[in-house]
């Protein structure tokens, strides 16, 4: 199967402008037949939103312009970030990744973890969401995280517990850092947790960033995938726009977890059990 | 210690926030001043890569015939860089005005020829359908040094997060002339007016207190443990405190249940 990272710069607060952007990438990738287009967190709103927040949210139910969106993606799946407003949670935002297959609404991923410190303010306008489900897709199972909510090895681990085969993380990580090579410093943060996780989950991770830049604040792209055991198989530019198509061989998930035990002798119920106390006695 | 910057990857990205912010507003063109010294001379070599050197308009604002050999500096630059350039001496405008006020104090003198230089740099800017870059260094932002709504008054700051000692690395690696780069830096307001003088200490000296506070995160003990005297620390930080004010929009009376600059909260390059 082919996996294109659409490292795309969105247009901040035009969901218009920014769908017609999503249709012409989703158009290319089934032109380079990708069977999964990842698309970056917020990708249909664009990132520093913060009143803008409620005006631009969607319900990917019924929402006309998530049905032109999902109608694009007969024959391939693809993840998209947006703002969602759903009618069971009317007022409440949330900053959400959609799975879209073969024309069809698969699931929603609420991000858990809000960064909202120094230049992070998300938790002012988004509300935060409240589990990690692992789903099937049509090509395996599938874990969705969204940028910091990949930075918290438990989300990671829930995923992994419930046999991901893949790790998709949408992310819109500004760069910051100008020390190292022709990349921001946190690039290389990313990267190595990517290639980490690979080895921990015995998974695929894939990581979609973003390009561009928003109030002076630029992104940092280097949007990669990791095959199980540290291989790298792509890794789109730093900083600019980009679109990368790469083979994955999803024969590799099984092939890691021959060799690597790790997920055959991997123990939910001890953790279960071990978390259980802890969240029950956090004095002990 | 600061570490080195790489000026390459730096030079890629202010070249694309100058195009990208003015892009934004399907402009082209920009303005700045031309002083003479480094920061200036930095922001127009950035300016000239991002846009075209015939796009960016250097303005050398001279208040009399006190710094000749700056003047030429800039002229000797802009024509380096292929930019349009234009001098205009200020002093009859300045010394109208304090022709009312002869008693003034070189501290007012030289805060009214800041703002004048921006009225002049706005004004051109109007003309030529150009953004007003500013040239401020992070260093400078942190400590105060410069005139509210004069030098600091800009459409966009490329240089805002690159201490001093940073923009001279960036300096070399866009070809700045050496006696631009070597020369004592200063804001050109009086005769024999350096910044290093005025302030006390050199940049080497502010930076790395600069960077211990900020980017180490250290505390006042911390920072004189590390090595830094303490009258030099505490004039650091005292500057930081006093001019927090250069660093905002004026405070709002709040009144409302949302009020501009409280509670409505729209970001910079909504819809652009």
């Amino acid at each position: 199967m082919n996996i294109a990272l659409a490292q795309i710069v969105p247009k901040l607060g035009d969901v218009e402008a920014n769908l017609a952007l999503h249709l012409e990438v989703l158009e290319k990738a089934r032109k380079n037949r990708a069977g999964l287009v990842v698309f970056p967190e917020l990708g249909l709103t664009g990132y520093t939103l913060k009143d803008l927040v409620e005006d631009l949210a969607l319900d990917p139910a019924k929402d006309p312009r998530f049905r032109r969106l999902a109608a694009a993606t007969k024959g391939l799946a693809a993840v998209v970030g947006f703002v969602e407003e759903s009618p069971s949670d009317r007022g409440l935002f949330y900053n959400a990744a959609a799975l879209v297959a073969d024309g069809r609404l698969v699931h929603v991923h609420r991000k858990v973890y809000l960064p909202t410190n120094g230049m992070f303010e998300e938790a002012k306008f988004f509300a935060p969401g409240r589990e990690f489900r692992t789903v099937e897709a049509p090509f395996g199972r599938i874990g969705l995280l969204i940028c910091r909510d990949f930075l918290h090895y438990g989300a990671n681990y829930v995923h992994y517990a419930a046999g991901a085969d893949m790790i998709v993380c949408i992310s819109a990580a500004p760069g910051r850092g100008i020390e190292g090579g022709d990349a921001f410093t946190t690039s290389r943060m990313w990267e190595l947790m990517g290639e980490a996780m690979s080895y921990f989950s015995t998974a695929f991770v894939v990581y979609a960033n973003r390009a561009g830049s928003e109030d002076g604040v630029s992104f940092a792209g280097g949007s990669f995938i990791y095959a199980p055991g540290g291989q790298r198989v792509a890794r789109a530019a730093y900083v600019d726009p980009d679109f990368v198509v790469a083979p994955v061989d999803l024969g590799a998930v099984r092939e890691a977890r021959r060799t690597r035990l790790f997920k055959r002798d991997e123990k939910p119920e001890a953790i279960w059990r071990s978390l259980e106390r802890i969240v029950r006695a956090p004095e002990d | 210690m600061l570490p080195k910057i790489n000026a390459a990857f730096v030079e890629k990205l202010l070249t694309g926030f100058i195009r990208d912010e003015l892009g934004r507003c399907g402009c082209r063109k920009a303005v700045l001043g031309l002083s003479g010294g480094l920061d200036s001379a930095v922001c127009a070599a950035l300016a000239a890569r991002a846009l075209g050197p015939r796009s960016v308009l250097g303005l050398i604002l001279p208040c009399g015939p006190a710094f000749p050999e700056d003047v030429r500096d800039a002229e000797g630059l802009a024509r380096r860089l292929g930019i349009r350039h234009e001098t205009i001496d200020i002093s009859p405008q300045i010394e109208a005005y304090f022709a009312a006020h002869p008693k003034a104090s070189r501290l007012r003198r030289g805060n009214k020829i800041a703002r004048e230089r921006m009225a002049v740099l706005y004004d051109r800017s109007a003309e030529e359908g150009g953004f007003v870059l500013g040239t401020s260094n992070k260093t400078e932002l942190l400590i105060g040094y410069g005139t509210v709504y004069g030098d600091l008054a800009c459409a966009i700051n490329p240089m805002g997060d690159l201490y001093k000692t940073q923009v001279r690395q960036l300096a070399e690696r866009l070809r700045v002339p050496a006696a631009i780069r070597r020369k004592a830096p200063t804001a050109g307001l009086w005769a024999g007016q350096t910044d290093e003088g005025e302030i006390g200490l050199t940049y080497d000296e502010i930076d790395e207190i600069l960077y211990a506070r900020f980017e180490g995160r250290m505390s006042r003990g911390k920072i004189i443990a590390a090595g830094h005297k303490p009258a030099a620390v505490d004039l650091v930080l005292k500057r930081i405190k006093a001019s927090e004010f250069k660093r905002h929009l004026p405070p709002i009376a709040k009144l409302s249940p949302r009020s501009v600059g409280h509670d409505i909260l729209h970001p910079y390059d909504w819809g652009r």
